[in-house]
């Protein structure tokens, strides 16, 4: 008999194994969504700030472009006297103040940035000024006039001052953009890199979990199998052994019938062959072979007053003895009787004495038949027939 | 159906023990324990074998299967008794009127034998 591993602690085991895959999974699935989601959170801080950096660069630019658009206006004052140009000029001295307070406001929490942005606005104000200086006189007259108007003008050197501050703050920025271009695009591969090998590992654990519900699916059915032979096996025992039970309880009961029907006849039989010996009226004595009364008919009882305690195991001759024919008188004639049974013949019509147990003698003839057993006399049968008295004669 | 056998005995104990075996053995049984009894059985379920004592109390039964042979001649009729025959008084006189004669002291499977060979299995 082989030993079978117990179906509970197989199934536990593998309840245990695929939780824990389970929880594997789990956690690399949410150890997946909190790197993703952080990386997402720092690829929208990324956004934010490139977009940012290029409003401080669009809004130093505009500055830049605003205080062109002011000097423009200030030397086509001076050169023409027109005087549309000094709503021009006063348009671009609006937005540069505007782009300049933007551009503050943008690099409040950079102080690097907004002390440039401060250097930038006093060079760009003190041009501002210069300009808003031309716009404010009267138009010149005379060519002259003019040209001594724009002559303190060091617009060139003062305008190629502000754009070397506007292009190093743009240069900076660029570079800062560069470098979180290259972080933004790190972020993004660790990123992928985390969610594929999250994916992968997720996959793989699966197909563990799935090999291992395989295993399980493949133990169960075996554990199932196994007990359903088993138990195909027991009972196909216990219909064997049922049917032996039965078999053998039928042979019994039958065995019991028959043996109850043997008892039942016997007895029948018994009861019958009493009953013909009881119905004789006849005196019958059966006697052994040395003449001791063995068993004797109700009639015996009856006709002697003797009980049957008094008589068997008695010699017959002490309540019958044969008369000698002649004489009539009575004699102790018993070797008859036993020469008879020695040589196994019968004796009939024997005349002979009974004696009652009031000592009152009653003539009988007397009968002797052998008693065989397989052709060997085991004892006699006498039978002793009362002779009816014949009343004498009438005188 | 089951073959159908009326015992007749005026012994219980040997006819409720007859009854039962053959019971068991497959047959339907009716058990009486006179002729008069017999008779009322046959005429209300006509058995396919007669089995019968031959000393009743209220008369013979060699008499008895006599009369139900008027109303069953193609019964067979077996007679099972203590009294003990002579075989050739059983071939000569008893095989004319019964069947089968078999001794109260048959066993029971021989009994059944008989039975089997006069009607045949249950």
């Amino acid at each position: 008999m082989t030993s079978q591993p117990k179906p509970t602690a197989a199934r536990d085991k593998t309840v245990g194994r695929m939780l824990g895959v389970f929880l594997l999974i789990s956690a690399v699935v949410i150890a997946v969504a909190v790197t993703s989601v952080r990386n997402i959170n720092r690829s929208v801080a990324s956004s934010d700030w490139v977009n940012h950096t290029h409003a401080v660069m669009l809004e130093v630019n505009s500055v830049f472009s605003s205080l062109q658009a002011a000097n423009v206006a200030a030397l086509t004052f001076v050169a023409t006297g027109d005087g549309r140009t000094q709503a021009a000029g006063r348009e671009a001295f609006s937005d540069l103040a505007e782009h300049l307070e933007v551009a503050k406001a943008l690099t409040r929490q950079e102080p690097l940035q907004h002390e440039q942005i401060v250097h930038l606005e006093a060079l760009a104000n003190r041009r501002a000024d210069f300009d808003r200086g031309v716009l404010g006189r009267p138009p010149p007259e005379r060519p002259e006039a003019a040209r001594a108007l724009a002559a303190p003008d060091a617009s060139a050197e003062a305008m190629d001052e502000i754009q070397r501050a506007v292009a190093k703050l743009t240069d900076q920025e660029m570079a800062l953009l560069a470098e979180r271009d290259r972080a933004s695009f790190l972020q993004a591969q660790t990123t992928r890199w985390t969610v594929w090998s999250g994916v992968a590992l997720d996959i793989l654990l699966l197909g563990g979990a799935a090999w291992l519900i395989r295993d399980d699916i493949a133990a169960r059915r075996l554990a199932a199998a196994t007990l359903e032979e088993a138990n195909n096996q027991l009972e196909t025992k216990v219909r064997e052994r049922t049917a032996e039970l039965a078999a053998a309880n039928e042979g019994l009961t039958t065995e019991n019938l028959e043996r109850r029907w043997v008892n039942q006849a016997l007895e029948h039989q018994l009861r019958y062959d009493q009953l013909i010996i009881s119905s004789i009226s006849d005196m019958v004595l059966v006697v052994t072979k040395a003449l001791n009364i063995s068993r004797i008919n109700p009639a015996v009882v009856r006709l002697t007053g003797r009980e049957a305690q008094e008589l068997i195991h008695r010699p017959v001759s002490a309540i019958a003895r044969l008369t000698e024919r002649a004489g009539g008188a009575e004699a102790l004639l018993l070797d008859p009787l036993a020469q008879a049974l020695a040589e196994g013949h019968d004796l009939r019509e024997q005349a002979a004495m009974l004696e009652d147990k009031l000592g009152r003698k009653i003539p009988v003839r007397l009968a002797l038949f052998p008693l065989r057993d397989r052709d060997k006399v085991v004892g006699g049968v006498v039978i002793l027939q009362v002779i009816p008295q014949v009343p004498p004669p009438a005188p | 159906m089951k073959k159908h056998i009326l015992i007749v005995d005026d012994e219980a104990a040997i006819r409720n023990l007859l009854a039962e075996y053959l019971t068991r053995s497959g047959y339907r049984v009716t058990a009486a324990n006179s002729p008069i009894e017999a008779q009322q059985a046959v005429e209300q379920d006509p058995p396919l074998l007669v089995i019968s004592d031959l000393q009743l109390a209220d008369s013979d039964g060699l008499d008895m299967i006599d009369q139900l042979k008027t109303t069953l001649p193609n019964t067979p009729m077996m007679l099972l008794t203590g009294v003990l025959f002579d075989p050739k008084v059983v071939r000569e006189v008893l095989s004319k009127k019964v069947s089968c004669y078999l001794q109260k002291t048959t066993p029971l499977s021989q009994v059944l034998g008989e039975v089997k060979r006069l009607i045949g299995p249950p």
